[in-house]
């Protein structure tokens, strides 16, 4: 795959352009025909050709068909435009020239065209290219500061002497939050290639909502014990076409965004019930909201450290955001956040009802 | 003096073997540790462990070959661990034998409770002890029947449906343990019964809407997401 991509053949040949080829070929020959019927002079027949050419190397891989197209051309033009019509005479004063100039127009032209598209091409490339960098970059950059705490913390352990326990118990600790906050990292990080896995076709199936809720939630409860869950779900069975595990990675970004960075967060409540042809999945909390100055950006992963005054400066939930954002679109839904009068809101919405392409 | 249960540790990363043995020896295991799989095999034999636990990602060979030779001849209980976070493994794991699995990372309260039901399942061979000798399995106020075929709840009967108290009377036999979609389903509905999970889900809403508090919180039926379920076991 990357190597086809990385060395592109000169001269690719396939049914497609060769279709292509032949189709605009028929056209000029056909309207330099039509030409003729309405004037006898033989100007248009070259300029027409010329164009030919240039369509058939924009439209076409490679150098093959323009290539092809403009040597067809001259001895096209000389057999069927050109007195005498219907056979080929090079002898003719001039024409040689005439002729010469031609091809060289006919292949220039194609050359041409074939290293724009090719620069073209190379141009998406890199700033796909750019966007993976950056991802990259942000995030060797929220693993170093944990990396960097547990390495201090645990060198300092082994190389200092006379601490007490109770030093020592907060270094590790601090190693251990570190090492679990790297852990939920790579979790999302694994989301995401699972994203990429599917080929944008996720596979979905029907899911009983609250399992999904009740597992997310205890995991919480798990990692969080000083916050309060409360899960609701319908009376009635609500069955969501989902991929589980992304729902659930969703979930549970949800609710450490709501536990690390609303501050003052004690209780968290977590909700799902049906809206017309769509289950929405709701989790607010009671602490002290979203900075409104963050709200717009809070998707796009793009809120850098220093842009996050709030929580204790270091923890950047861009990434879990973003990639809750990507799930929740692929599985067809929207999301959105907004601040209550107490605390904040995030919602996501599933389609119920399978698109016709699964 | 109280015989240590022995736990093979099969696993090729060195800290992590060092730690998960650290970890069973102060609970009061004897461990062992074997580096590959052909290794573990030949101690499987000369030592004849209690317990496996058993990391599937091994230098000589794939730790699912391990278990898949080791169950043809032998119900000895196998935990897997593994860093393959994709659901299909751990499934695949399952139906193959083990008898749970444990995601890498995993926490020391998670690694403790799965060796222990893990052991404890071996000793009453497959069905419960509670279960084989008095008819019932009770877990925190709820009581599955197996001579009444009755669940109760704080002592009251539920009223399940049939194919409801038998999908509940299996999970109690396993209690502690995941027992996947697949394996439910045929269980209940035969091997011809196919891959459809919705059946099984409904069935699940029902029987958690009569058993539990709040369904969305349940506390003695577990989803596993993307695996199975589990029903709570007495700690």
């Amino acid at each position: 795959m990357r190597q086809t991509q990385n060395k592109i053949p000169l001269f690719p040949f396939s049914f497609r352009d060769f279709l292509i080829f032949i189709g605009i070929f028929a056209c000029a020959v056909e309207l330099c025909i039509l030409l003729r019927m309405a004037d006898s002079s033989d100007g248009f027949a070259s300029p027409v050709f010329v164009l030919a050419v240039l369509l058939i190397s924009r439209f076409t891989n490679g150098y093959l068909f323009g290539t092809l197209a403009a040597i067809l051309s001259v001895i096209g033009i000389n057999y069927i435009f050109t007195y005498p019509y219907w056979e080929f005479n090079f002898t003719l004063a001039g024409y040689p020239l005439t002729f010469l100039t031609m091809l060289g127009v006919s292949l220039i032209t194609c050359t041409m065209t074939t290293k724009i598209k090719q620069q073209d091409r190379l141009r998406a490339e890199g700033e796909k290219e750019k966007m993976r960098a950056n991802l990259l970059r942000s995030v060797s950059h929220d693993i170093r500061t944990p990396l960097t705490s547990i390495v201090g913390a645990t060198s300092t352990l082994l190389e200092t002497d006379g601490l007490s326990k109770e030093e020592q118990r907060a270094l590790l600790e601090d190693a251990r939050d570190e090492a679990q906050w790297l852990i939920r990292v790579v979790e999302n990080l694994l989301s995401i290639t699972r994203m990429g896995d599917a080929r944008t076709q996720l596979s979905k199936v029907p899911e009983a909502a609250e399992e999904i809720l009740g597992e997310a939630a205890r995991k919480f409860r798990k990692r969080f014990p000083d916050i309060k869950v409360t899960v609701s779900a319908p009376d009635e069975l609500l069955l969501v076409p989902m991929d589980a595990i992304l729902i659930e990675q969703v979930l549970s970004n949800l609710l450490e965004n709501a536990a690390t960075h609303g501050q003052t967060v004690t209780q968290i409540q977590l909700s799902v019930r049906q809206e017309n042809a769509y289950a929405c999945f709701a989790v607010q909390d009671n602490g002290c909201g979203i900075p409104p100055k963050e709200l717009p950006f809070l998707f796009d992963g793009t809120l850098k450290r220093s842009e996050t005054p709030s929580g204790d400066g270091k923890r950047n939930m861009g990434l879990g955001l973003s990639v809750c954002m990507a799930i929740v679109r692929a599985h067809g839904g929207t999301m959105e956040a907004k601040n209550l009068p107490c605390g904040a809101e995030f919602t996501f919405r599933l389609p119920l009802c399978e698109k016709e392409s699964q | 003096m109280n015989i240590r249960e022995k736990v093979l540790i099969v696993e090729d990363e060195k800290s992590i073997a060092h730690f998960i043995s650290t970890i069973l020896t102060s609970n009061g295991y004897e461990t062992i540790q074997a580096r590959t799989g052909n290794e573990a095999m030949s101690m499987i034999s000369s030592h004849c462990p209690d317990l496996v636990i058993l990391d599937l990602g091994l230098p000589d060979m794939d730790g699912m070959e391990v278990l898949s030779s080791l169950r043809s001849w032998s119900s000895l209980p196998v935990v897997v661990v593994s860093a393959r976070s994709h659901e299909h493994d751990k499934v695949a794991a399952l139906d193959l034998g083990a008898d749970d699995y444990l995601t890498k990372p995993f926490g020391t309260a998670e690694l403790l409770a799965r060796v222990r039901t893990a052991i404890r399942h071996t000793r009453t061979t497959s069905a419960n002890g509670e279960i084989a000798q008095r008819g019932t399995y009770t877990v925190g106020e709820l009581t599955i029947d197996y001579n009444k075929h009755q669940v109760l709840v704080r002592g009251e009967n539920v009223h399940l449906t049939l194919s409801e108290f038998r999908i509940v009377a299996l999970l109690g036999k396993y209690a502690g343990k995941v027992l996947t979609y697949d394996y439910i389903i045929k269980e209940l509905w035969g091997p011809r019964a196919g891959g459809d999970n919705q059946i099984l889900r409904v069935n699940m809403a029902n029987i958690r809407r009569k058993i539990e508090k709040n369904p969305a919180e349940p506390e003695y039926l577990f989803t596993e997401v993307g695996v199975g379920y589990r029903l709570a076991e007495n700690e």
